[in-house]
């Protein structure tokens, strides 16, 4: 097997008196996608965070590809190759989609001034490469584009500034069947331009139909780490997520 | 998703005040054809560069989300401490110049510091400073305004406030600065790089903040950016006014910022237009001048104004949300 590219040891995280992390361990391989199922207030949300430096952990070890990090802001885990992608939270709403996709490494072209041209010919091109179909002129701005297109631009920007890992916490929330389909195309196509993913959702069907090992988490611990989608079926992973046994 | 050159032209947050601004020279000229005087025009526009210069600055701290409410008085302020130093002796006027405007940056970094690393809203703080800058001025000088005449033969006067006359117009130096700031924060805001993060600030500080951009960074900038400008356009008024009075620019921060908004840019940040600004700078100045040229009382300029700056909020508002909403 090759080297794990995320692997967090023995994390455990309070928020004041509250315990959402129990000495919680979980790996990343390269080129796969990871569910991350678990009841509400399971700690799936609290993880990612500590992983994608939103949150600081009260102890443990965040190793990439091998090499011990510390992560101070969400700006250290993408200097790093993790990108996590909400909703809303990861755009500017009023700048276009080419000026998103490009926030804080804007090519120049002397005076600072931006190399506009180029911003959107990569930025259309992305959104092809990611599966919009529609055509969408890249000057768009973010705030009138739908919930999944604003996911795909993120995922898009993760996808061309090399991110290793794309985090997407409940990405199908608030989506249609259509744009739901649309996100788990990125995220499939993602994954086959080598990257690797952590998928979060409820709803264990759209999990079923893009995760390559789904992991469960119940109560800030890991229950289960290594279920094959393939070899179980839907109700069983369910009594995994409630503790149920039979 | 394409849109047609008409339906980008009506969603410009620009084209409201244009056709305001058109629609008050027409009324104003049409009542009293002395409004388009080359007179009145060159009388209008030398008041109007003071403070569209500090409007062209708070267009860009707007934009990346802060305001500033001590710009009135640091305009008053740097005028009564250049002329001091000057008329003490201390210093030659340029070098007095210079320590005026290093002054005022400090106080716009004093801003933007508290702003950016207490996390306090620049509403609080500007107010706070608004009333520390105005009281030193008042004191310092116990109220009394400096002795400004020997300006005559300085150059700095000269580069600041000079006059040429072509085709009747006469036209003063400050117009030259207040176009140059125009272009420049123009090209800034729409062109570059630091524009997209002054916008990028604004419209989502912790979007902008993971991809590395230095929000507090460039609304210090911002805060001393506007401080400089305020004390740039309190000297050269100053000069051309020849009084350097410790209560000049007592309400100018209000009017600014009605300038700014009247032109478009967002209060709450995200969203800028130094072309609207300067639609703005000119419809409240052609406002003011034109009221009092038709025979409206002078003391009813508010009236308008308010009602215009209402208004123009209403319209910005409808516009912003179709935009955003992309139907
Ligand atoms: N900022 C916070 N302050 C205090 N407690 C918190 C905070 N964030 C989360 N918690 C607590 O930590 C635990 C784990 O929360 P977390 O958000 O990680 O759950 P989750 O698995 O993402 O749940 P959901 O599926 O509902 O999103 C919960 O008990 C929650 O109440
Ligand atoms: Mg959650």
């Amino acid at each position: 097997m090759a080297e794990d590219l995320i692997r967090m040891e023995g994390i455990t995280k309070h928020y004041g008196k509250v315990q959402a992390l129990t000495n919680v361990d979980f790996t990343v391989h390269p080129n796969e996608i990871v569910g991350l199922l678990g009841d509400n207030g399971a700690g799936k949300s609290t993880l990612i965070k500590v992983l994608s430096g939103a949150e600081p952990l009260t102890s443990g070890d965040i190793f990439i590809k091998g090499r011990k990090v510390t992560m101070k802001s969400t700006a250290d885990a993408i200097a790093n190759g993790i990108e996590t992608i909400y909703q809303d939270s990861a755009l500017v709403p009023q700048l276009s989609i080419a000026r998103n996709l490009f926030l804080g490494r804007e090519p120049t072209k002397g005076f600072n001034r931006m190399n506009q041209e180029a911003m959107n010919q990569v930025a259309r091109d992305l959104l092809k490469k990611v599966g919009i179909t529609k055509n969408i002129p890249p000057t768009t701005p973010i705030g009138s584009l739908s919930g999944g297109e604003r996911q795909a631009v993120a995922i898009a920007r993760a996808m061309h500034f090399d991110s290793d890992l794309i985090i997407l916490d409940e990405p199908t929330n608030n989506l249609g069947v259509a744009e739901t389909q649309g996100v788990l195309r990125f995220v499939r196509g993602a994954r086959d331009s080598g990257h690797s993913c952590i998928f979060i959702a409820h709803n264990i069907h759209h999990v079923f139909q893009v995760v390559d090992r789904i992991v469960v988490m119940r109560r800030g611990t890991i229950a289960a780490d290594d279920i094959d989608p393939k070899k179980m079926s839907i109700a069983e992973v369910e009594d995994v997520i409630t503790g149920e046994t039979h | 998703m394409e849109r047609s050159l008409v339906e980008r032209l009506i969603a410009k947050p620009e084209l409201g005040p244009l056709v305001l601004l058109v629609l008050l020279l027409a009324v104003f000229t049409a009542i009293n054809p002395a409004f388009m005087s080359a007179q009145n025009i060159s009388n209008a526009f030398t008041f109007t560069v003071e403070l569209g210069l500090i409007a062209l600055a708070m267009t860009l701290l707007m934009t990346s989300g802060e305001f500033d409410l001590s710009v009135g008085s640091v305009f008053g302020f740097s005028a009564v401490l250049m002329w001091t130093l000057f008329n003490t002796g201390l210093m030659p006027m340029g070098v007095a110049f210079l320590a005026a405007m290093a002054m005022a940056m400090f106080i716009g970094w004093v801003n933007g510091m508290l702003v950016t690393k207490e996390g306090i809203p620049s509403f609080l703080v500007t107010l706070g400073m608004l009333l520390v800058v105005r009281g030193t001025a008042l004191y310092t000088t116990q109220g009394f305004p400096q002795n400004t005449w020997r300006a005559e033969d300085q150059w700095l006067a000269e580069v600041l406030v000079g006059d040429v006359t072509i085709f009747g117009l006469r036209l003063y130096m400050s117009m030259f600065w207040f176009a140059l700031a125009a272009i420049v924060t123009h090209y800034v805001l729409t062109q570059t790089k630091v524009g997209n993060w002054i916008q990028a600030s604004g419209g989502n500080s912790n979007a902008a903040r993971a991809r590395g951009v230095p929000v507090n960074r460039v609304k210090i900038i911002l805060f001393m950016f506007s401080s400089a400008m305020a004390a740039f356009a309190g000297i050269i008024s100053s000069i051309r006014t020849q009084a350097a009075n410790p209560n000049s620019g007592t309400g100018y921060e209000l009017e600014v910022i009605a300038m700014v908004v009247i032109g478009g840019t967002v209060l709450t940040g995200g969203r800028g237009t130094i072309i609207g600004t300067v639609l703005g700078i000119f419809i409240l100045r052609f406002m003011r001048n034109g009221i009092v040229m038709i025979g409206v009382p002078g003391l009813a300029y508010n009236i308008f104004i308010g009602g215009i700056i209402l208004a123009m909020m209403v319209l910005h508002n409808r516009i912003e949300r179709r935009h955003m909403t992309g139907t």
